[in-house]
Order: C-alpha cells, then structure tokens, then sequence
C-alpha cells in the first residue's frame, strides 16, 4: 500500500478525517480561494458606490456627444431671431425641431442646419381628426394652392404677413 | 409578378396583428429556442436525478439496474446545460458577471451558484462516492489514457477497507438526499425567472416553478426510460422488466401529479378570467393550437396518461413485449410532450403583445444562433456526451433489480 | 476605577467612530473620483447626481402627434434604425358604439405606425364613428420599483441617484430579462451593441443643463421635464402637477411609475 506523504498525513492525522474526505476538503477549499481571488480582481473597481452597478457607468452616460444643441445655444448667436419669436405663437418652438439637428452647427458655423422646407409646416398643421381642437390645421390639398407656405406665413412670425 | 413579390415580402416581414409595442415588432422573439433548451436540460437533469435517488434514499431496489446509468445521463445533460444560455447571451463573454456581480434581487442571478454547487457538490460527489472503489480497480487494471483517467479520477485516495466503502455508502445517501432540494433549485428558479415576471400575464404566476419542477420529473423519468431501453437495445441485452414496471411506475405518477398541476393552473385562469384573458384564450386555442393542444395535451399528457394507466391496472394481461413497446412509446411522447410545454411557454408568452392588444408571428430560421439547425445540435450534444460516459464508466452487464418495486428489503 | 464594561463600551464606541473616520475620507475620495469622471468623459464639471431628481411628465391634451420627439430621440442617442424605439408615438381611436346597441362605447383602435417618427396620416376610422381620437408619447416610465432592475442579474441596469433608469452598456451581457420584465414595453436589445437599450432621460444632456432632445423639439409642450429637487412653483413641471388630476400606465402591477398622464383614457395600457 502506497505510503501518503509525511505532510497529509501529518495534516490528515491532526483534522482526523478519512482519507476521502480530507481530498475533498482540500478540493473544497481551493476552489473558494479561487474565486475569491477571481472575484477580487474581476469586480470592477467603481462597483457599489451608489448602488449595485458600476458607478463609472453614471459618467460614461453623461460623456456623450449631444446632437441637437438646444434653443439657448441657438439664442447666444441668434438673439435677433428669437426676439422677433418671443412676440408670437411659436415663440415655444424649438429652432432645431424646424431647422434640424444643430450641434454640428452650434461648433462650426461653417456647417449649416439642414433648411427645411414645405414639408416642415405640414408636418405640424395638417389636419387630423385626432388632433385637439385648439391646435390650428389645415387641409392642405384645400387649402390656399401655393408652393410655399412662406409666400403667405412668416414662420417665426405666423400672425404677421410677409 | 405583383403576386409573387407581395407574397415574399408577405413571407419576409414580420407579422402582427392588433397592436404591438413598437419595440415588440421584431423578425424574431427575444428569447428562441436556445431559451426553450435550457429549461428542458436542466428539468431532465433534475428528473433524472430524482430516478437516482429513488434507489439510494427511498432504497427501490428495483431499480438498481438504472441507478448509474440515470446519474450518467444527469451528468452528461448538466455538462451542456448551460451551452444554450452562452449562445444566447449577446455578451458570452462576459458571463463571469452573474459570478462575480451576482444582483442578488434577480433569480437569474443565482444560476452561477446554483449550478456550480449542483454539478460539484452534488452530482460530481455523488459520482465519485458511487464509483470510487471502480476507479481504484480499475486504475490498476487499466493501461494507457483510460488508466491515466481513472487513477486521476481516485484523486489519490487508494482507501479500500471495509470503512472506508462503509463511508462511501454513508456519504452518497447523505448527499442524495441533499440532492432531492438541490435539484428542485436547480430546476425551480427557472420556473421562477417565468413565474416573476408580472408584467407578462403568460409567465407571471405562483404556480409556474411547481409547473416546471413537476414537469421536469416527468421528462427526466422518461429520459431515463427511454435511454435504458436504447442501451439494452444496442447492447442486445435484455430489458429487466421488474425494473422498467418499476419506472414505469413512478413514471405515471409523476404525471398525473404534473398534469394535475398543469390542470389546476388551467381552471384557475379561466375561471379567474383576469385582465388579458380574452388574449390569452385566443393564444392558446389558435396560436399554440398544435403545440399546446395536440402536441403537449393530447399527444403528451393524455395519451402516455391512457398508455400507462393501462399498464399499472393490467399489467400482468399485458405480454412483455407489448408492454416495452407501450413504456417505450409513453416515454418518447412524454419527451416530446414536456418540450412542447417548454416551447408553449417560452414561446408563446412572447406571441402577444405586453399592450394585452395584439398578437406577433415569427417563422423559426433554419441557420443561425436561434435556428432549428443550432436547436439540434445542442439537443443532441448531451446524447453524445452520454455515449462517452457510458463507454468509460457503465459496466457491461447492468446491475441486477431486487424485490418487488417498492418493497423495503430487509438490511443483512 | 472603571468597570470592564464601560471600558470596552468605551473602546467599542471610539473603535467605531475611528473606523467611520477613516471610511469617510474613502467615501469622499471615491465619489470625487465619479465626480470628476463624469467632467472628463465630457460630462458636466462638478455634477453630483444626489442632488438632482429628474421626472418627466406628459400633458395628452397638447400632443398633436407629428412625431418629432421620436425623430430627434433616434438622432440624439443613434438609435438603431428598425423597430428599436426609445419613445415613441400611439395614437387611440375610440369609436362611437353601433346604433341600437347597448354599449357605451365601440371597439378601439391604436397605432403607432414606425412609433410616429413621421407623424400619423388620417385615421382609418370614417370620421362620423370616431368618438374620441388622441396621441400618447411612450416612454420608459422610471418606476419607483423598477421591475427592470429587479431582474437584472449583474447590475447592468440600476435607478440612478438623480431619478433616471440607467443601462451600463459595458456591463450588460445582453440576456434579456430586463426586456421581458418591463410591463411597458420601453426596452430593446440593440442589434448593433448587443446590449439592452432604453430611454436615458438624455443623461448626457440633463447633467449639462439641458433639456431631454424629446422635450427640446416638442413644439406644444405635451412633454414636461424638471428637476423635483430645485424647481420653482412657477416651473412648468410644478405648474404641470397643480393643475393636472393625472394617472399611472399599469398601477395593479406595483412599480410605482414617477412618469405621470394627464388626460388619457382607460384605454391606454
């Protein structure tokens, strides 16, 4: 019969298990230490701060480019614009929801806000029946047969005539 | 022309009817085939081991025969548990996560441990006490890579006294029994990562987790059935038939049990005729038409049920071959039956929109992560994988059943 | 002569204040240190979440349904093309009931044809059977209970301090679960990052100062964003709960939504 080593059956002797057992205990024990070491080096840092997530993941959620650049970016270059706005019913309107995304714009004036054209005051004031009632719509196949609203409405002012 | 290219692009895109989510109107459902695998393995790993556990803990020696080889078959379908969840991850490689960051508000969450201590704790141990004194013989016997297997596998310890093999018998009943609730965990918080999910009306009930365990035991006893006759038949052995009228046993009680459950979940629902109803009738009578009614009802509960009841009332009129055909038969429908079960669930709670206003279709692809080509493979990966094991580890002639089933032999 | 056990009290005590002593300055270095992440990944220098508390309310009566908070939504955060929506658009038509028979109503028809990006054309419905036509804008509802982050098993999605419900896209292994847990339908699994996607209030925005991109465009204000922590009575989202009676999507399931409707109908779910 194979002689165990001086040191397990130093060790085996001292815990007085069978032989199977104190292999398995062993096992058992290695394989805690094992994760426990993964786990010290695989959790991430920043995880737990506020809660049970990654905590750097709240900055890199707020890192992101923007898109649109917001009305007040627009108002620091076009104040005139925005006066003429303030007095009538679009005052509320966002530039960018006419004139496109302008971020790009807002950071290199050279790149221009795409310019929109028919299309963007129909968007808003066709009629549907499921539009409520105090939003002004037209139907536009009757209505007045120009090319562009603008011949008739001064988008930023719609009560003046042009 | 029209025609042709209207009916393609009819083919091609996505069906709905009603009204869906925007973000619901996808080509295909979240979770595929992959998800309806993984609950089917782990349930035919938990049933199998209840079979295992029949012999060491509730001491049915009739059994005996099957004991192994029902521990072989869990052994080799948990191995590849938990292939479908990796394929379907959109991260695989991230898994470590649910190890490392488990959130322990999620049931998903406690699938790393959960597993990790039923393969290792329970059905590795178990293994190793049943077959240790095997490895010492055959570690000596043996030559080659076979040899070098073996004697890894005794993990060093050459201990073959009488205590020790009296220990070996101590501590694997011990830990079968602390199997029978591992196995239920191993298998129930599947049912529960359904059965809490409230915002679907489908999935999110108390009874889901009982529903699928219960299932499970049905599939897994069925499982190892059907395997130890396709053993006995490659082998050219004869079927010990004390032994299958014992699994066959168990096999129907664990199925009229399961379809009581399945039953009691129906009433409850149509009675109830809660918020969703309507939707869900309609899902059940015309969307999951051939796989819930014919495939898992009539083809996999009530027939087996027919077939089986047959066999525990007459028995001793039914000759030993017509009976291995009807054990066989029940077996394979049961098989299927609890697939289906897995498919009508996973499946069909993602067939209706969570607006409770309209239903979606999807057309299962053939290639692809989620197709019929992948579900395939990894349903017959853990076949394969049992025949290596049986070649390594089962003997050559099954051990002998004892007794009538369910009889308590006196200890010597 | 003090008694053993006032004197191991005594150590106890002191041995804990010293203990939060120590913690304190670790506490306040890590928090400085996601302070100042958060300025150099570009976000706002000096932004503490803990002192924000972000809502977003919907008024139905303004919406006019032209789709131009979805458009700007899929701009501002690249959204996937295809049904990938972070918000979208529905539109309910309520018809009247048949003549003679005894119903209050008759059946309902919603929509949402690509979430609205491009606006609804007229609805099917002959105009004489429409009882009541409105729009509803759909976004996640930042549930007090998130069912969500409830279910999600590493901690890939979380409640922000400041109110948002966020999704850690380098974390998240992209299972699901979160996707079938929420009731409402406002996730998505992104077909380009393989991760779960939703609606981020714009944290890239809010925590500059600016407005969500949805609320930016909203040309008739149906879309009322605010901080609950530092607004003012005279704030539209303070003026919005004064003078709004205002329900829940889904209050039987108990997530407790903070996204509140003014003006819907029993027939939004």
């Amino acid at each position: 019969m194979k002689q165990q080593s001086g040191l397990l059956a130093a060790m085996r002797s001292f815990f007085k298990m069978p032989p199977q057992i104190f292999r398995l205990v062993l096992l058992a024990v290695g394989i805690v230490v094992t994760y426990s070491t993964a786990r010290y080096f695989l959790k991430p840092p920043s995880f737990g701060l506020y809660g049970w997530y990654r905590a750097e993941a709240l900055a890199e959620a707020g890192g992101r480019e923007t898109v649109y650049a917001g009305r007040k970016a627009c108002e620091e270059c076009h104040s005139d614009e925005s006066k003429k706005l303030a007095e009538h019913a679009h005052k509320t309107l966002s530039c960018e929801g006419c004139h496109g995304a302008a971020q790009a714009h807002a950071d290199n004036p050279d790149i221009k806000p795409e310019k929109q054209q028919f299309s963007v005051c129909v968007r808003c004031h066709e009629a549907n029946r499921s539009r409520p009632k105090w939003h002004k719509q037209i139907v536009v196949k009757n209505h007045y047969t120009v090319s562009n609203c603008t011949d008739c409405h001064v988008p930023h002012m719609p009560e003046e005539a042009p | 022309m029209t025609n042709q290219i209207t009916n393609l692009l009819v083919e091609a895109l996505p069906h709905f009817e009603g009204y869906v989510y925007p973000n619901e109107a996808t080509r295909q459902p979240l979770w595929g085939v992959l998800i309806v695998l993984y609950p089917y393995i782990t349930g035919l790993v938990a049933g199998a081991f209840i079979m295992a556990s029949l012999v060491r803990v509730f001491k049915v020696k009739a059994l005996e025969p099957v004991y192994r080889l029902s521990l072989l078959t869990a052994f080799a379908f948990l191995l590849c548990a938990t292939l479908p969840l990796l394929c379907h991850l959109g991260h695989p490689e991230r898994c470590l996560e649910i190890m490392m960051t488990p959130h322990l508000t999620s049931p998903m969450a406690i699938f790393g441990f959960v597993y990790a201590w039923y393969l290792m704790a329970v059905l590795l141990l178990e293994l190793w006490f049943d077959y240790r004194q095997d490895f010492v013989q055959w570690s000596q016997h043996t030559s080659g890579f076979r040899g070098i297997l073996y004697r890894a596998f005794t993990l060093g310890v050459i201990d073959e006294s009488k205590e020790a093999i009296a220990l070996d018998l101590k501590v694997g009943w011990i830990i079968s029994i602390v199997g029978i609730p591992s196995a239920f965990l191993l298998h129930g918080y599947v049912g529960f990562i359904f059965g809490s999910i409230k915002a679907n009306p489908w999935w999110g009930n108390a009874l889901m987790p009982i529903i699928f365990i219960l299932s499970a035991m049905a599939s897994g006893i069925a499982l190892c059935v059907f395997n130890y006759m396709t053993l006995t038949w490659i082998r050219r052995h004869s079927v010990d038939m004390r032994c299958l009228d014992a699994m066959g046993m168990c096999l129907f009680y664990a199925l009229v049990v399961d379809a009581s459950i399945e039953g009691l979940d129906w009433i409850q629902r149509i009675y109830g005729a809660e918020e969703g109803f309507q939707l869900l009738r309609q899902l059940a009578t015309e969307k999951l038409f051939y796989t819930l009614n014919v495939g898992q009802a009539l083809l996999g509960t009530a027939v087996p049920l027919l077939l089986l009841g047959t066999l525990q009332v007459l028995r001793r009129r039914i000759p030993e071959l017509a009976r291995k055909r009807m054990y066989f038969a029940s077996a394979a429908l049961i098989l299927l039956g609890v697939l289906a079960m897995r498919w009508n669930v996973v499946i069909g709670g993602q067939l209706f929109s969570k607006s409770l206003r309209g239903f979606m279709s999807y057309k299962m692809d053939f290639a692809g992560m989620e197709g019929w080509f992948m579900g395939a493979v990894l349903l017959a990966l853990p076949f394969i994988v049992l025949t290596v094991l049986v070649k390594l580890f089962l003997a050559e002639r099954l051990p002998e059943g004892r007794g009538e089933p369910f009889q308590q032999e006196p200890e010597l | 002569m003090k008694s053993n056990v006032s004197r191991r009290s005594m150590i106890g005590r002191v041995g804990a204040a010293l203990a939060g002593l120590l913690a304190a300055p670790v506490a306040r270095t890590v928090r400085a240190a996601v302070t100042k992440g958060l300025a150099s990944s570009g976000g706002a220098p000096g932004y503490d979440p803990t002192q924000h508390k972000w809502v977003m309310a919907i008024d139905v009566n303004r919406c006019i349904g032209c789709g131009l908070c979805v458009e700007a939504c899929k701009k501002e955060n690249h959204v996937p093309s295809g049904p990938y929506y972070r918000t979208w658009v529905e539109r309910y038509v309520i018809t009247k009931p048949d003549p003679g028979t005894d119903q209050a109503r008759g059946e309902t028809l919603v929509e949402s044809p690509e979430g609205g990006i491009h606006g609804f054309g007229e609805p099917a419905t002959t105009p004489e059977k429409i009882q009541h036509s409105f729009f509803v804008p759909r976004l996640c509802n930042l549930c007090q209970h998130s069912p969500c982050v409830q279910a999600c098993p590493v901690g890939a999605t979380f409640d922000a301090p400041d109110g948002a419900v966020l999704i850690d896209p380098k974390y998240c292994i992209g299972c699901g679960f979160c996707i079938q847990a929420c009731p409402y339908g406002c996730r998505f699994l992104s077909p380009v990052t393989h991760t779960a996607e939703k609606c981020s209030l714009c944290y890239h925005r809010i925590t500059r100062g600016l407005k969500p991109a949805c609320v930016e465009v909203c040309p008739t204000q149906a879309r009322v964003f605010g901080d609950l922590k530092t607004s003012a009575a005279e704030d539209p989202i303070r003026q919005f709960y004064q003078h709004n009676r205002v329900e829940a999507l889904k209050p039987h399931l108990g997530t407790d939504p903070r996204v509140f409707y003014a003006g819907i109908d029993k027939e939004v779910r």
